[in-house]
């Protein structure tokens, strides 16, 4: 019996010490070296700015004056007094904060992208920035949301670094490990002038982009904000009046962003019922067919009726990137779509579920445009990208997917085109449908515009990128709420819109 | 990889109890016992729905999946290697809907969910002035065998990821025939495979596979044998609780990451029928009465084992 008992304690031991969990909650990378410094940097053109002298800040004190000196002198004893916790920070945070930043976006895209449920008599209430608390929380961080604000928050990034490295390369003060062998640089040896510190222009855009996108966060996003600047401190790459300078030019940058933001027209995305039944009707005459929600209780507008509206980064006239009519309800073209869609429901195999489910990023998660930032991040840490060329990528891969999702959004309310479940009789899905006409997909537009970007910055790479837009754009299809029609047109959607914006960083100078 | 570590751990674990215990235990939770050479086998039907579930605390209905259906036929056999010593084995087919009509209009699922191997083993057995005392400990292991999607809740066949379960009986029965029973139950979870590279779990994962938590459960039984012990009548409490996990979020799917806590009161009526011997029939029903992200179901289940020897 004690044989028994013993041999049990010691299993359950062995048990629970091998469940120890070991799961990531974020892109774990080394520092490393970047493959450029482009000391050339500050003159590329900016998104929002004229160019990167246009923001202002002060000349440096010398690095033999008393007061930097003394900035030495109060970093070596931060650096002597610094914690394992703050030792843990700095690792986190690596020379490459954009990573980071962009992994906090996604997070807070994933917690507020829930759709409000109906109240107890069947009405639906809607997220209110002006009562952010809600219920419902504001935002839902929808697709259309999240890609504005990855948009916003990356350009707002660029454009700071730009700026960053322009007064870097005027006035070459050299980072602190460089000045004094007694400081011992956390990360890897990257000679790029100090001041400004392009980490506290990153740092402080992103607070800014980020606490306006989702103002319940301001506290959490500025206890990041606080560790990352100090962070910057401890590992050695910079000094105080490094910091506050970045800091300077992030609160600039952030203005110009959120002015632009608070103009776009998303403010009117989400029309009222009377606008949202018009543009309804519009297409019934135009066509003779109409979305309607299915859901219970029907939803009475769909998500964001004129966000085709809302103003684009890289294209003049969204009607320009406006694709053909879809195939008539009833057509042979359209009946042919029905038996594809019969076959795929009635043979699910594990490789469509598999498809379907793993380019799903439905509810609850970072959105398909999230998932291109995602899977942007690994490769912009493979190819040793500074934190400029970091921004750049981003900048240009999310205004394309956001671009893109204009021109899919007004091709989407202008055709009003139907959902499979509205209109094949008894048709079932493994996906959810959502609360948007069918026509085209936003998952192919999304995923072949970020795809083209990611090809052009990564010219290697770009037949994977391409695979993988058109598996995300089939992986709608096999979910059952996607027309085929839906996926091919739109991932030729997606690449047109995208060559707007791969045109202009074709012209940004830093090719 | 940590997964593999586990497997390794749980064979250790069903290997070594099996050669440890010195050779000398109908289901894992009960307190009967085949003898050495006795075998049965059990076919078991149930049907269970809910049109309400818990969305952490909350209380709601749903009507995007309205009401989800859920039928199960589970074969199961176990065996007296000794006749303090039993094997079970069972694996149920499972099959789920949404009735009609419903906002979602998601496909439902079927297939084999997992596997479940126990040994149990009756440690004590001993006659009483008043009546008779027993103790057994049951350790189970199970595993899904087919690729069902776990993240797919409601519908999911199961939560999809290896469990061992360590249970403690004790059951005391009264001369009379009266019995009362308690079990208390340790429940290891691994993880299971989602089909995305990201989900939310009260922050960010970057992977596809998901905690599912450990629990603890217990029950209380009190019962009576009637017609000269051919009549079984019970009526059970039964207990769970998540040791950690994330609630539902508002109005968003279940995920296998939740922690799940379940209330749950029952009644179960099983025969054998004196002239054939060996056969019995088996009748229960159950419901849940408070929970937390777990589903109001209420279930109703009918079953017949057969008892016989399977060596002189």
């Amino acid at each position: 019996m004690k044989n028994i008992l013993l041999l049990s304690a010691v299993l359950l031991a062995l048990m629970l010490f091998s469940c120890e969990k070991d799961l990531p909650t974020y892109y774990e990378f080394q520092g490393y070296e970047f493959a450029s410094t482009d000391p050339n940097g500050g003159d590329w053109t900016p998104i929002l700015i004229n160019s990167g002298d246009e923001i202002s800040i002060p000349t440096p004190t010398s690095i033999t004056s008393s007061e930097y000196q003394q900035e030495l002198e109060d970093l070596k004893l931060a650096i002597r007094q610094m914690t394992t916790e703050e030792e843990e920070a700095v690792t986190y945070w690596t020379q490459n904060p954009i990573v980071r930043w962009n992994e906090i976006a996604l997070e807070l895209i994933a917690k507020y992208n829930l759709i409000p449920g109906p109240n107890s008599d069947g009405t639906y209430t809607l997220p209110n920035p002006t009562n952010p608390s809600g219920p419902p929380a504001f935002p839902f961080a929808h697709p259309p949301y999240a890609i504005r604000a990855l948009a916003y928050l990356s350009v707002a990034q660029f454009d700071g670094l730009i700026s960053a490295w322009h007064h870097k390369y005027t006035f070459n003060r050299s980072a602190p490990f460089t000045q004094d062998e007694t400081i011992v640089a956390a990360y890897l040896d990257n000679i790029i002038p100090s001041y400004p510190s392009d980490g506290a222009v990153i740092a402080r855009t992103s607070r800014e982009i980020l606490t306006a996108m989702f103002p319940m966060e301001a506290e959490y996003i500025a206890e990041k904000e606080a560790e990352h600047l100090r962070c910057l401190l401890l590992s050695g790459a910079n000094v105080q009046s490094d910091i506050d300078a970045g800091v300077i030019i992030g609160d600039a940058i952030s203005i110009s962003a959120l002015e632009r933001a608070a103009s776009d027209g998303m403010k009117n995305a989400q029309a009222p019922k009377a606008v949202s039944d018009s543009i309804a009707a519009s297409a019934l005459d135009r066509y003779g067919w109409v979305w309607i929600n299915q859901e219970l209780p029907q939803r009475p507008v769909g998500l964001t009726p004129l966000y085709g509206k809302v103003k684009m980064w890289n294209v003049e006239n969204v009607e320009d990137t406006r694709p053909i009519p879809p195939p008539a309800i009833g057509s042979p073209e359209y009946n042919e779509d029905v038996r594809i869609l019969k076959d795929y429901a009635d043979n699910v195999t594990e490789e469509t579920r598999s498809i379907a489910n793993f380019w799903q990023d439905g509810l609850g998660t970072y959105t398909p445009p999230g998932h291109w930032n995602d899977i942007a991040n690994k490769y912009i840490v493979q190819y040793k990208m500074n934190p400029l060329r970091t921004a750049r990528t981003y900048a240009y891969l999310n205004m394309a997917m956001m671009d893109a999702g204009i021109s899919c959004w007004d091709a989407k309310y202008y055709y009003h085109y139907p959902r499979p479940i509205q209109t094949i009789e008894g048709f079932k899905t493994i996906a959810g449908t959502p609360n948007f006409p069918s026509y085209t997909s936003g998952h192919s537009v999304f995923s072949a515009a970020g795809a083209e970007v990611l090809a052009y910055i990564f010219p290697d790479e770009a037949a994977t990128f391409r695979v993988w837009a058109k598996e995300a754009a089939i992986s709608r299809v096999y979910g059952g709420i996607h027309w085929s029609f839906d996926a091919t047109v739109g991932t030729q959607q997606g690449i047109d819109v995208a060559n707007y914006t791969i045109n202009a960083a074709q012209n940004d100078g830093a090719n | 990889m940590r997964k593999k570590i586990f497997f390794l751990n749980a064979l250790l674990a069903a290997l070594l109890v099996f050669v440890n215990m010195k050779l000398k235990a109908q289901t894992p939770s009960d307190a009967l016992m085949m003898e050495s050479k006795q075998a049965c086998v059990l076919l078991d039907y149930n049907f269970s729905s809910f049109n309400q579930y818990w969305e952490g605390e909350l209380k709601r209905e749903n009507q995007t999946i309205a009401t989800v259906q859920r039928k199960s036929i589970m074969p199961m056999m176990a065996v007296g290697i000794l006749d303090d010593l039993n094997v079970f084995v069972g694996v149920p087919y499972i099959k789920t809907a949404s009735t009609e009509t419903n906002g979602g209009k998601f496909a439902g699922v079927s297939g084999f969910q997992d596997l479940t191997v126990a040994l149990k083993y009756r440690w004590l057995d001993k006659d009483l002035n008043k009546g008779h005392i027993s103790s057994l400990a049951t350790i189970g292991f199970s595993t899904p065998i087919t690729n069902y999607l776990s993240d797919y809740m409601p519908y999911s066949l199961g939560f999809g990821a290896p469990e061992l379960s360590y249970r403690l009986i004790l059951q005391y029965e009264t001369n009379s025939h009266w019995y009362l029973r308690g079990a208390g139950t340790y429940l290891w979870r691994g993880y299971t495979e989602a089909e995305r590279s990201y989900y939310y779990n009260n922050g960010s994962y970057y992977t596809a596979w998901m905690d599912v938590p450990n629990a603890m459960s217990a029950e209380a039984v009190i019962g009576k044998w009637l017609f000269d012990k051919s009549l079984q009548l019970e009526m059970a409490y039964f207990g769970l609780r998540s040791l950690s996990g994330d609630d539902i979020r508002p109005y968003n799917a279940a995920q296998p990451t939740n922690k799940v806590n379940i209330d749950r009161i029952g009644f179960l009526a099983r025969y054998y029928f004196k002239p054939i011997e060996g056969l019995g029939v088996v009748a229960y029903h159950n419901q849940v009465i408070n929970g937390r992200n777990t589903p109001e179901m209420k279930t109703t289940g009918i079953g017949i084992t057969y008892f016989f020897n399977f060596l002189k």
